[in-house]
C-alpha cells in the first residue's frame, strides 16, 4: 500500500471518528441538560425590591458589587494612564485629519443628539437598560466625532483631569459615608422608599453612584481617544 | 421560532467572523469585526439581556473598532 | 417541524456548539495572521464567543429580562448576575485593547515593524 493511499485512509477514518465523537457529545449533552438549577440571582431579585430600583443589573453592579465596580474603574484609570504614558511624547504622528464639508456640517447636527442620548442612558440607568459605562462611552464617542471634524479643537487636559478626580473622590467619599453611618462600605444611606418605585428620584445613592461612574468613564475614554488621535502639528 | 432565530444568527456571526479573519486588507476586516459585534448584539437581545446588548453595541462593537481603526492609521496596512 | 428548535435542550446545544465554533474561528485567526491589529481582533472575537456562551447557557425561555415593573414583582426573571459580570468584562476588555494598541504604536515608532514574525529583538 502506498503512502498516499494510507494517508487518505487515515484522513477518512479520522473524519469518521471525529464525527462519531461529536455525535456522542451531542447525545450526552441532550441527556444531561439541567432544567432546574438553583440560581444565585433569585435571592438578589428578592433583595432588589427593598432598594427601589427597577433595573436589577444596575443594583447588582452598583450596590451588591459596588466595591468591584470601584476596582473596575481603577483598572480603566490605569489603562488610560498607560495610554497617556505611551503616547504623550508623540511627535512623529502621521495622522492629519482632513475633514470635508459633509463631516463638518453633519457633526454639528449629530453632536447634540449623541450627547443627549448619552446623558439619557447615563441618568436613566436605574430604570431602563443602560448606565454609567454605556453613557460615558457614548459621550466620549460624541467628543471623538467633534475631534475628527474640527482639526484645531482639543479638549483641555485640565478639564479631563478635574472631572476624573472629582468623580473618583466622590465615589470613595460616598462609600466612606456609608461606612460612617452604618458599618457597610457603600451603604444606601438615603433610605429608598418603595412608593417611589419606577420614578427618576428613587433608589437612594444608586443612580448618583452610576452617574459618577459615567463621568469617570467618559473622561477616561475621552482622554484615550484624544491621545490615539493626536496630530503632529499640535504637539 | 426563537430557536431558528438563534441558529441563523449564530451561523451568520460565524461566517462574518471567518471572513473577518481571512480578509487580507486590515481595514476591511475591522469593519467585518464590527459586524460580528452587531450580530452578537442580536443574540444578547434574544437571550433577554438588554443591558449586555447595549454595552456590546456601544463598547464592544463601537469604540473598540474605532480604537483599532485609529491604531491602524498609525501602523499602516502592510504586515 | 420548527417546534424541534424551540425546546430548551436544543437551544442549549446550539449555543454551546456555536460559541465553540466562534471561539475556534478566533483561535484560527490568532494562530495564522501576521498583522498585530488582526491578532488583537482575533482575541476580541474569542472574547465575544465567551460572552455568548456565558449569557446563552444561563437563560430561560419562559423568563423575561430582569427589569421590574412594580415593587415585589413576582414574574419570572432571568438571572441578573451573569449580565453584571459580562458587563464588567466587556468594559475591561476595551480598556485592555486600548492599552495593547498603544503599546503596538510605541513599538512601531521604535522599530517600524507590525509583523509579529519579525518581532525578534529579545531573541539574542
Amino acid at each position: 500500500m502506498s503512502i498516499k493511499r494510507s494517508l487518505s485512509t487515515l484522513t477518512l477514518s479520522g473524519f469518521t471518528l471525529s464525527a462519531l465523537l461529536i455525535l456522542s457529545f451531542i447525545n450526552i449533552l441532550l441527556q444531561n441538560v439541567a432544567t432546574n438549577i438553583e440560581r444565585a440571582g433569585d435571592g438578589l431579585l428578592k433583595l432588589n425590591s427593598s432598594e427601589g430600583v427597577a433595573n436589577v443589573v444596575t443594583t447588582v453592579v452598583v450596590y451588591f458589587r459596588g466595591f468591584d465596580t470601584l476596582g473596575e474603574i481603577a483598572v480603566l484609570f490605569i489603562a488610560s494612564l498607560g495610554v497617556g504614558l505611551m503616547l504623550e511624547r508623540n511627535t512623529e504622528c502621521t495622522i492629519k485629519v482632513q475633514s470635508n464639508f459633509m463631516l463638518q456640517s453633519a457633526s454639528k447636527l449629530l453632536f447634540p443628539i449623541i450627547i443627549i442620548f448619552g446623558l439619557y442612558v447615563m441618568i436613566y440607568g436605574h430604570l431602563s437598560p443602560g448606565g454609567g459605562f454605556q453613557g460615558g462611552v457614548l459621550v466620549a464617542s460624541a467628543v471623538l466625532l467633534l475631534l475628527i471634524s474640527n482639526k484645531d479643537l482639543e479638549v483641555p487636559h485640565a478639564v479631563i483631569s478635574a472631572l476624573e478626580t472629582l468623580a473618583g473622590v466622590s465615589y470613595v467619599l460616598i462609600g466612606l459615608m456609608g461606612l460612617l453611618l452604618s458599618d457597610v462600605f457603600l451603604f444606601n444611606f438615603l433610605s429608598p422608599n418603595i412608593a417611589d418605585f419606577g420614578l427618576l428620584l428613587s433608589g437612594g445613592i444608586i443612580p448618583i453612584v452610576y452617574i459618577i461612574v459615567g463621568i469617570k468613564v467618559g473622561s477616561e475614554m475621552g482622554f484615550i481617544v484624544q491621545n490615539l488621535l493626536k496630530r503632529s502639528d499640535d504637539v | 421560532m426563537i430557536g431558528l432565530i438563534i441558529l441563523g444568527t449564530f451561523i451568520t456571526v460565524i461566517i462574518i467572523a471567518f471572513s473577518a479573519v481571512i480578509e487580507k486588507r486590515v481595514s476591511h476586516s475591522i469593519i467585518l469585526f464590527m459586524g460580528v459585534g452587531l450580530g452578537s448584539v442580536v443574540l444578547f437581545f434574544v437571550f433577554k439581556a438588554p443591558d449586555v446588548a447595549l454595552t456590546e453595541a456601544v463598547i464592544g462593537s463601537g469604540i473598540s473598532s474605532l480604537i483599532f481603526l485609529m491604531a491602524l492609521k498609525h501602523l499602516g496596512e502592510k504586515a | 417541524m420548527f417546534e424541534f428548535f424551540n425546546s430548551p435542550e436544543v437551544i442549549n446545544i446550539i449555543v454551546i456548539i456555536g460559541s465553540m465554533l466562534l471561539f475556534f474561528v478566533g483561535l484560527f485567526g490568532l494562530l495564522t495572521q501576521k498583522h498585530i491589529i488582526k491578532i488583537f481582533m482575533s482575541i476580541a472575537i474569542m472574547e465575544t464567543a465567551v460572552y455568548l456562551f456565558f449569557i446563552g447557557s444561563l437563560f430561560k425561555l419562559d423568563a423575561i429580562a430582569p427589569i421590574m415593573k412594580v415593587a415585589d414583582d413576582t414574574s419570572k426573571f432571568n438571572d441578573p448576575i451573569p449580565h453584571a459580570m459580562i458587563l464588567t468584562a466587556i468594559v475591561i476588555a476595551m480598556a485592555v485593547f486600548a492599552l495593547g494598541v498603544s503599546f503596538a504604536i510605541e513599538y512601531y515608532k521604535l522599530s517600524g515593524k507590525t509583523n509579529i514574525d519579525t518581532m525578534n529583538e529579545m531573541r539574542h
